[in-house]
């Protein structure tokens, strides 16, 4: 369309008009910052119908402007044409998405009802991809060149925004997407943490109640982690064990094949390995401990350590060390009750004077019958026989005072150590029986002053029979307890409770009777014995049927012989030993 | 062969007696003399070892239980020395089967204490003539 140029003011008036409009145009993105693409396109319609005073303006959006594809018509009042979007969008889908070339748009005037628009076409996106403007107007000269202009700019205006309008759009759905995958996973560590702590706590607690010491430590030997019983095993708390390595812990004389082994098990050469030693307590008690150390592999991000499970063997290694001691003791003590070697024993002692004697009275008579009779000589002789004869009644004497039960001789002693070495002895006895040991021994048993070995001729005897009451239970377990607890004003008592064949009422009276015996080879003697000596120490040994099956045998004695003024009152008893 | 004279100065054999108990040191050798023997007494094999009567000693008459050296190993040493007197063994303990053992290694003679004059007297001749 050519300008008229015959009124330069109209025309000047009609650029800076267009100017204006460019400037408004220009300024559009800032407004719609921050919008949707809904938002914006009216915007922009608005404004372009009433910038060039048209009919109507459409848009139509593709996919890539809005959600979804859309369409918005913006008629003028002034119109008197019935438009609807669908009509509008029919016909420019046969003229505009027609044509092949799409770069050029052509301008064409078209028919609407009574009137006739001119249409003007304009693409959003540099191929119209985001979508098209088109601008109707009952001019025929429409559009001029400044309008054309106008419409490239605000098409041009408008696919930027829409542009910025859909990124902000993906961006937010971006963000609903990431926060709803981030919920998710939180939900699924939350789960995973939960079901980790469930099983750490059930780990922890295998740790804090074991039955046995355990010590983690690092591959120096720096302790990391401590159970309660090892802790109270060694004495120290938590804190004060992790300042320490198990060396610092360990007697001085395990110290070296500790370090070896703990080296080999480093190199690889072995994957655990056993060791018995002392630990040295906070106090400076020693413990005798068996250890099993083995080496654990921490996973893919946490470094090796050592584990040890430690086993306090303190009881086995007194009972062993009580074993050699006792097996001497009970010689003699066995020597002692053998009444064979007793008399033997008498025997050589009273033979010595015996036979001095005779040879000294032969040799006296000898020499009186020599010729002439040797008179200093046969004196002489007769002294020494005199003499000798002293020696037997003194041997006489001292051996009565030895094996007498009015003297026997005290100590102050321990029974629950007495009651140890003496059990020592019968272990294998015991095991052999198939006889379970149990032990309840009292830690705050006052020593006792008694004749020691006398003690465990007793608890021999209780132990023997009782493994004997229950050589021939089968359908139940045989145990043994042993027991010991202070019994009223300053007595011990000693407890032997098995399982056994019991007995009966009358029986009971008469099992302490010297020579009663249930057994086809037993001599019986053995708890009027023990009565016997328990009574000498003026305490008292009775018998009590249990709850269960089998009995308890108890003697109690004083601490010290003298502080025996009130004799202790057996339990309410079948028997008592009278 | 019977006790020389007592008084007349001529050779009495030997009898060496070794017991740990005093009373026996004392009353045997005065008995030995009354039967005629020489005697003397040791408290220990290794006095009468380191003694100088192992060659004159014509018959010993040894105690079986004693510290250090025992009567029965005393045996044995001497018989490694090469000394072959007999000799008679006296004990205060019965045991039938140390009695049997060493009367089969050819001693002379097992006596129990108390013994008496005769039968020590009775020991002494059989082993003296089957020296």
């Amino acid at each position: 369309m050519q300008e008229q140029l015959e009124d330069p003011a109209r025309e000047i008036r009609r650029l800076e008009r267009c100017i204006n409009d460019l400037v408004s145009l220009l300024a559009l993105p800032a407004i719609w910052s921050g919008s949707e693409p809904g938002q914006i396109v009216p915007m922009l319609l608005d404004g372009l119908l009433r910038m060039l005073r048209l009919d109507f303006v459409y848009a139509l959006l593709n996919g890539p402007a809005a959600p979804e594809p859309m369409d918005i018509l913006r008629v003028a009042d002034s119109c008197d044409v019935k438009l609807t979007p669908d009509e509008i969008g029919l016909r420019l889908k046969e003229w505009w998405f027609g044509c092949d070339n799409k770069v050029s748009f052509p301008v064409g005037r078209t028919r609407f009802g009574q009137e006739d628009i001119s249409l003007a076409p304009v693409p959003l996106g540099i191929q119209g991809e985001i979508g098209v403007i088109l601008a109707g107007s009952g001019r025929i000269d429409f559009p001029l060149q400044t309008e054309s202009l106008l419409l490239g700019v605000a098409a041009n205006q408008a696919s930027i925004g829409l542009r910025e309008a859909m990124l902000l759009v993906e961006q937010k759905r971006i963000a609903d997407e990431l926060d709803r995958r981030v919920a998710e996973r939180t939900a699924e560590l939350a789960s995973a943490n939960a079901e980790l702590s469930r099983s750490e706590e059930r780990w922890r607690s295998v740790f804090e109640n074991s039955a046995v010491g355990v010590a983690l430590t690092d591959l120096n030997g720096r302790f990391l982690a401590t159970n309660p019983v090892y802790q109270k095993m060694l004495g120290y708390s938590e804190q004060e064990l992790r300042q320490l390595s198990f060396l610092d812990v360990t007697a001085e004389e395990s110290r070296v094949s500790n370090r070896m082994l703990v080296e080999e098990l480093l190199s690889g050469k072995h994957r655990q390995f056993q060791i018995e030693k002392q630990y040295k307590r906070k106090n400076g008690g020693l413990v005798w401990v068996r250890n099993n150390v083995s080496i654990v592999t921490g996973g893919e991000r946490e470094p090796r350590f050592l584990m040890a499970l430690s086993e306090d063997i303190t009881q086995r290694k007194q009972s062993e060390e009580a074993l050699a001691k006792a097996r001497s003791e009970l010689a003699r003590v066995a020597g002692m009750t053998s009444l064979g070697v007793l008399t033997a024993s008498i025997a050589h002692e009273v033979n010595q004077p015996l036979s001095g004697i005779i040879t000294n009275a032969s040799t006296c008579l000898r020499m009186l019958s020599a010729d002439p009779p040797n008179v200093d000589g046969a004196r002489e002789t007769a002294h020494r026989t005199i003499r000798d004869g002293n020696r037997a009644a003194n041997v006489i004497t001292r051996l009565r005072t030895l094996y007498s039960k009015k003297e026997p001789s005290v100590e102050s002693m321990d029974l629950n150590e007495a009651a140890r070495e003496v059990t020592a002895l019968s272990l294998s006895e015991l095991q052999t029986g198939g006889v379970i040991l149990r032990w309840e021994l009292a830690d705050d048993l006052p020593p006792v002053t008694a004749d020691r070995v006398q003690l465990q001729q007793v608890i021999l005897n209780l132990l023997r029979n009782a493994a004997d009451a229950m050589s021939t239970i089968d359908d139940r377990l045989r145990e043994l307890l042993i027991r010991t607890e202070r019994d009223e004003e300053n007595h011990v008592r000693l407890s032997v409770r098995d399982s056994g064949v019991g007995f009966t009422g009358q029986t009971g009276e008469k099992i302490f009777d010297p020579f009663y015996t249930t057994k086809t080879d037993g001599m019986g003697i053995g708890l009027s014995i023990s009565r016997s000596i328990i009574e000498a120490h003026q305490g008292r040994i009775w018998a009590t049927p249990n709850d269960g099956a089998g009995c308890t045998f108890s003697f109690a004695i004083p601490c010290r012989p003298d502080d025996a003024e009130s004799q202790v009152d057996g339990p309410d008893s079948i028997t008592d030993a009278a | 062969m019977g006790p020389p004279n007592a008084g007349t100065g001529s050779e009495r054999p030997l009898l060496s007696v070794v017991d740990d108990d005093e009373s026996v040191r004392e009353s045997l050798p005065d008995l030995l003399r009354e039967f005629g023997f020489a005697a003397r007494a040791f408290s220990s094999a290794e006095e009468f070892l380191s003694s100088n009567c192992l060659g004159e000693t014509r018959c010993l008459i040894l105690d079986i239980a004693m510290p250090g050296m025992t009567g029965p190993e005393l045996y044995q040493e001497l018989r490694r020395r090469g000394h072959e007197m007999p000799i008679i063994f006296i004990t205060g303990q019965r045991d039938e089967t140390m009695r049997a053992r060493l009367l089969k290694q050819a001693t002379a003679g097992f006596l129990l204490k108390p013994f008496s004059d005769g039968a020590l007297l009775d020991a002494i001749k059989m082993a003296l003539q089957a020296a």
